[in-house]
């Protein structure tokens, strides 16, 4: 979940004035965020909606919250479409040769408004949330802020002979060649890696031929040093994802408007046709209108409201709609910094939360249905039952173990086991192939407990298992295990029969006498109904030594899914 | 005062019933009156001291000597002095090593014997280093020591009868440990008197007056009872608070038996129970509901990912074309998708189930309509392990399909589960994000104990998930947050312990 932080100063400011914290809390939910930090004046603001990036700024909370107190629909009258551009006053940015991966650049600028210490920290704040989480850390989006004053427009965007091209980029004091900047500069390490097997590099550069940045890596030391005071910026984004890159640059040029900001438009020419066309202005609106009926609102929420009610909803959630009574539909068009509407449902939800969650009745659901445990629970809750009379403490115990846990301690192969292939620490490498091992664990660290020792755990194991579409099973398991100074196979077997008596099991043993967990002569296979349905015998002393177990010890495994099938 | 005299040990209440005030109590008298073992004299003078029914007057610290089976065997052969003195008398000059095999005694008590002997010049050893005799009688000590063994064949005897002649012989002959080696065994003893005090008095009165013997039945022996011994006789009173022993009887988990408890509640609410592997693909664990293969909402979910077994041989239709088609344009669902090229490699992955998520999404391949289910299901997340992340850990949740469910009857729902499961107060409801429902609604609760915090939570599926798996009708969707119930149960602050292998930690551990 993103997480954001702002001055309480200029939150305040934003919202056009100050709340409580409770205040806070009360209204946050509407945007879909959590108070998380009220302190020396920073708030801290945890955002839920994934799928909302306008919501990752204080400027775009407070304008989701502006929205919701007044019931008016903030306008921007910046925005270019399809059907009309607004006036770019000469600005350009042209594509050239565009990089093979990173097909994609577009920009706008701005003016009047002095960049202040707080307003830096916002931008670099936005600028981050949206290429770190949205951007899928700067794979699909990389954003540059350079002084626009010293700029000679047309920018070019351009894919670059990374030997050949070079600048002096920013917190560096030499000329590097993009190429070099990859190995030496700090960001260069952390993100060259996405461009680095490319044939050429994305280099943007002014008309004068002055370096504004290697996207998605670095800006240049001169024009990309945005700092307090400046007045005058241009904003340029690029990656492989052109709507991903426009739904961006619309977001920052509302919290920049938003922060006082003049909007000037820059016009894109693209070196091929796109999905938009081979030239846009930006900021650029693509967003298609979307509807729902009432009766979907009716059927979702269970409530039957006006369409005048469903439009004021949906206003104070920033959407302009439009009742149209006739066909009893809501038409509504989607915000400039929103793309979140992908079905009527997502309307439908807008229409909910403006219409205020506590506004509705809870209900009880009507339809009468059956209440059941799956067989493998009763049978379960059956077997536990018998284990506790027989004096069985049960243990529940983690899923994920180790390679010594599991392979080595059990001198087994391993080689039926599910490894995980990205393991957090070798502690969880493993998917637990048998309850035995995790019952030896228990009697490792136990030494202390007052003996006899008698655990077991009822619960699900794992192992590969090549006949089943996913290579794998996963069984319900019973295994059992005890240890005492006089424990051995006889108790062992006796417990075996008097838990079969009661499951109502006929079973047969078998000398089991290759496998290294028991003592050679001593283990047994039961076998029911012709198959095997599990295992038990005086566990090998190897195994005890290797477990630093020092008591003798019985351990019992049964595949309980088994036994449901026979 | 006031005596409880039935709880008086039958040791005590013979002890109080034998004697007076003024008379000298000691453990002898008791011995010899009452029949007592010394241990039971010991055991009545404790706890009657420690009651206040007798106080010690005096005490005596006394030295008895007894004589031992060497003692014994010297009395009848005599000594090793008077042996050799005897043998050399009779055969002249003998080498020491000889004396000792012709008597059977110990070359060293030889020597000590020979050596003592010597320095009375009573024998001596000539140039052949023989020993012989030089003297005619033996030494007046050994006159003393006859005498000793003599008086301890009557029984043992007190240092303080012995004139100094004999106190200065019984000293060598003596000794408190490893007496074996010694013909006397020194008996330290110590005699305490005893008297009744006033209480002692009254609790004796006390006694006398409940008509308690001392001779009332202890322990039911089968024997009393096939003999009908008890019916003459009467049972003893027990101290009902004496300590007691510890028992480890055989148990549930308490933690287990908290899921089992919400299991329970859930089905008495109309649910039926779903389970499926802990082995899942990406097509189930995200696509199927709706979370787009490469975007970031995935990231909430990072997974275990199997080394072997890596992938799924292939997704069941028509599933998966139904789920590809609307992740890439929305299909038949009335989406416009999520507008990328559905990735059918990436799809069938197979990762370590992520969320409990999935089993509904398998659910809604069979469930009926109107059908409510859940699971109580293990899950797998990539997360630093510490006391608020496990690498493995349950979730709960369910479905319930309805033509006529919908938001209201899904706070309803929310309401219920805070009231019946989580004993809530208050519940507040908050709008929430899951890429697979909207809308998605969390359920904040009041809990007496922990105050406000978000029991689950909640949505109804997005269309995109149900319709690509055939269901028409609306379906909500829930998970409760069960973990921090079950911790707040059970008493504990660490999911960790949750699943902890400590034999003694389970064994203790009881629920609320």
């Amino acid at each position: 979940m993103p997480k954001i932080e702002t001055k309480e100063k200029s939150f305040f400011n934003y919202l056009g004035k100050s709340y409580s914290d409770d205040e806070l809390e009360e209204i946050f939910p509407v945007a879909k965020a959590e108070l998380d930090d009220h302190s020396e004046g920073v708030i801290k603001i945890e955002l839920n909606d994934t799928n909302r990036p306008d919501l990752w700024s204080a400027i775009g909370v407070a304008r989701a919250i502006k929205n919701y107190e007044s019931g008016e629909v903030t306008e921007y009258d910046f925005f270019s479409s399809k059907e009309q551009s607004v006036d770019n006053e000469g600005r350009e940015l042209q594509i050239h040769d565009a990089p093979e991966n990173r097909a994609y650049s577009i920009g706008f600028a701005v003016k009047g408004h002095v960049v202040s210490d707080d307003d830096l920290l916002a931008l670099i704040q936005s600028q981050e949330k949206l290429c770190f989480n949205f951007g899928r850390k700067r794979k699909t989006i990389a954003m540059g802020i350079y002084r626009s004053d010293l700029i000679q427009f047309p920018v070019h965007y351009q894919g670059a002979d990374p030997d050949k091209t070079s600048f002096q980029p920013l917190g560096m004091d030499e000329v590097l060649t993009l190429r070099e900047i990859t190995k030496k500069h700090p960001k260069g390490i952390e993100y060259g890696p996405i461009v680095e097997n490319d044939a050429t590099f994305p280099y943007l550069y002014d008309d004068n031929g002055n370096a504004l940045s290697f996207p998605p890596v670095i800006n240049s030391a001169d024009l990309g040093a945005v700092k307090v005071g400046d007045d005058a910026l241009f904003v340029e984004m690029s990656g492989p994802i052109l709507k991903n890159l426009i739904l961006a640059a619309s977001i920052m040029s509302c919290d920049m408007a938003d922060m006082g900001f003049e909007i000037c438009p820059v016009k894109v020419i693209f070196d091929s046709e796109t999905e938009f066309g081979k030239e846009i202005t930006v900021p650029y609106y693509y967003q298609e209108p979307i509807s729902c009926t009432m009766e979907q609102i009716e059927k979702t929420t269970g409530v039957k409201m006006s369409g005048e009610k469903a439009v004021s909803s949906l206003a104070k959630m920033g959407l302009y709609s439009f009742y149209d009574a006739d066909d009893e539909i809501i038409y509504a068009t989607v915000p400039e910094y929103r793309d979140d509407f992908l079905h009527a449902a997502d309307l439908v939800e807008d229409v909910i939360i403006g219409y205020g969650l506590n506004n509705f009745t809870p209900e009880m659901p009507h339809a009468f249905t059956m209440g059941r445990l799956t067989p493998a629970e009763e049978l379960g809750r059956k077997v536990k039952d018998i284990l506790v009379g027989l004096g069985f403490q049960e243990m529940m115990y983690n899923y994920l173990g180790s390679k010594k846990a599991y392979i080595d301690n059990m001198e087994v192969s391993g080689e039926d086991y599910i490894q995980i292939a990205n393991p957090m620490s070798e502690n969880y490498e493993y998917v637990r192939p048998s309850v035995i091992p995790s019952l030896l664990e228990s009697e490792s660290i136990s030494a202390h407990a007052t003996y006899p020792h008698k655990i077991f755990e009822v619960g699900k194991i794992a192992y590969l298992y090549p006949q089943d579409n996913s290579g794998t099973i996963t069984k319900n398991s019973l295994g059992f295990l005890a240890a005492d100074s006089l424990m051995g196979f006889n108790e062992v077997s006796s417990m075996v029969n008097t838990l079969m008596y009661f499951l109502r099991v006929e079973y047969k043993l078998e000398s089991l006498n290759e496998d290294n967990r028991f003592i050679s002569g001593r283990g047994a296979n039961i076998i029911s109904g012709g198959k095997k349905i599990g295992i038990f015998g005086e566990i090998n002393p190897t195994v005890l030594e290797n477990w630093g177990c020092g008591m003798p010890t019985i351990a019992c495994e049964i595949d309980l899914d088994e036994i449901l099938s026979l | 005062m006031d005596i409880d005299v039935k709880n008086l040990h039958p040791l005590e209440v013979r002890l109080l019933r034998h004697v007076n005030l003024g008379e000298a109590i000691t453990a002898d008298r008791l011995i010899s009156e009452l029949d007592y073992k010394v241990g039971q004299c010991n055991q009545a003078f404790s706890w009657l001291v420690a009651k206040g029914f007798l106080e010690e007057v005096s005490r005596t610290y006394r030295v008895f000597y007894e004589l031992t089976e060497l003692g014994r065997e010297q009395k009848s052969n005599g000594t090793p002095t008077v042996r050799i003195f005897t043998y050399l008398q009779s055969n002249g000059a003998t080498s020491l090593p000889e004396l000792a095999a012709a008597l059977g005694l110990e070359k060293k008590d030889v020597g000590s014997a020979f050596g003592a002997l010597s320095k009375a010049k009573v024998t001596k050893m000539n140039e052949e280093h023989n020993a012989i005799v030089i003297g005619t009688e033996l030494p007046q000590e050994e006159t003393i020591i006859a005498s000793l063994l003599t008086k301890g064949l009557e029984g043992s005897f007190e240092d303080v009868d012995l004139n100094n002649e004999e106190k200065k012989v019984i000293k060598k002959l003596a000794k408190k440990r490893g007496a074996s080696n010694a013909a006397f065994k020194i008996v330290e003893k110590e005699d305490v008197v005893f008297e009744l005090t006033a209480d002692g008095d009254e609790a004796k009165k006390e006694i006398i007056k409940a008509n308690i013997t001392g001779e009332e039945l202890g322990n039911v022996t089968p024997d009393m009872l096939s003999s009908g011994s008890w019916k003459t006789g009467i049972f003893r009173p027990y101290g009902v608070d004496a300590p007691t022993s510890r028992l480890i009887p055989g148990r549930h988990n308490p933690y287990g038996n908290y899921l089992q408890w919400v299991k329970d509640k859930l089905t008495a609410l109309g649910f039926e129970e779903f389970d499926g592997p802990l082995v899942e693909n990406e097509f189930w664990n995200g696509d199927a509901l709706f979370m787009p293969q490469f975007h970031s909402a995935r990231d909430i979910h990072d997974v275990y990912r199997l080394k072997n077994a890596s992938h799924s041989k292939k997704i069941e239709e028509p599933w998966l074309s139904n789920v590809a088609q609307t992740h890439e344009n929305g299909g038949s669902t009335g989406s416009r998708g999520w507008g990328y090229k559905f990735d059918h490699e990436f799809t069938r992955r197979q990762v370590m189930r992520s969320q409990g998520t999935v089993l509904s999404a398998h659910q809604l391949t069979k469930a009926k309509n109107p059908g409510k289910y859940f699971g109580v299901e293990r899950c797998f997340r990539y997360d630093q392990v510490d006391a608020t992340h496990g690498a493995d850990f349950y979730q709960t949740e369910g479905i319930v399909i309805g033509d006529d469910v919908n938001l209201q009857t899904l706070l309803g729902l929310l309401k219920l589960f805070a009231e019946e499961i989580a004993g809530a107060e208050e519940v507040k409801y908050v709008p929430g994000y899951f890429p697979f429902t909207e809308p998605s609604i969390e359920v904040h609760i009041k809990h007496p104990v922990l105050g406000w915090f978000e029991l689950g939570g909640s949505g109804i599926f997005r269309p995109e998930v149900t319709k690509p798996l055939g269901i028409d009708a609306p379906v909500l969707a829930w998970g409760l947050g069960i973990d921090r119930m079950a911790l707040m149960h059970l008493g504990l602050n660490d999911l960790r312990e949750l699943f902890t292998p400590n034999i003694e930690s389970v064994r203790t551990r009881r629920g609320n």
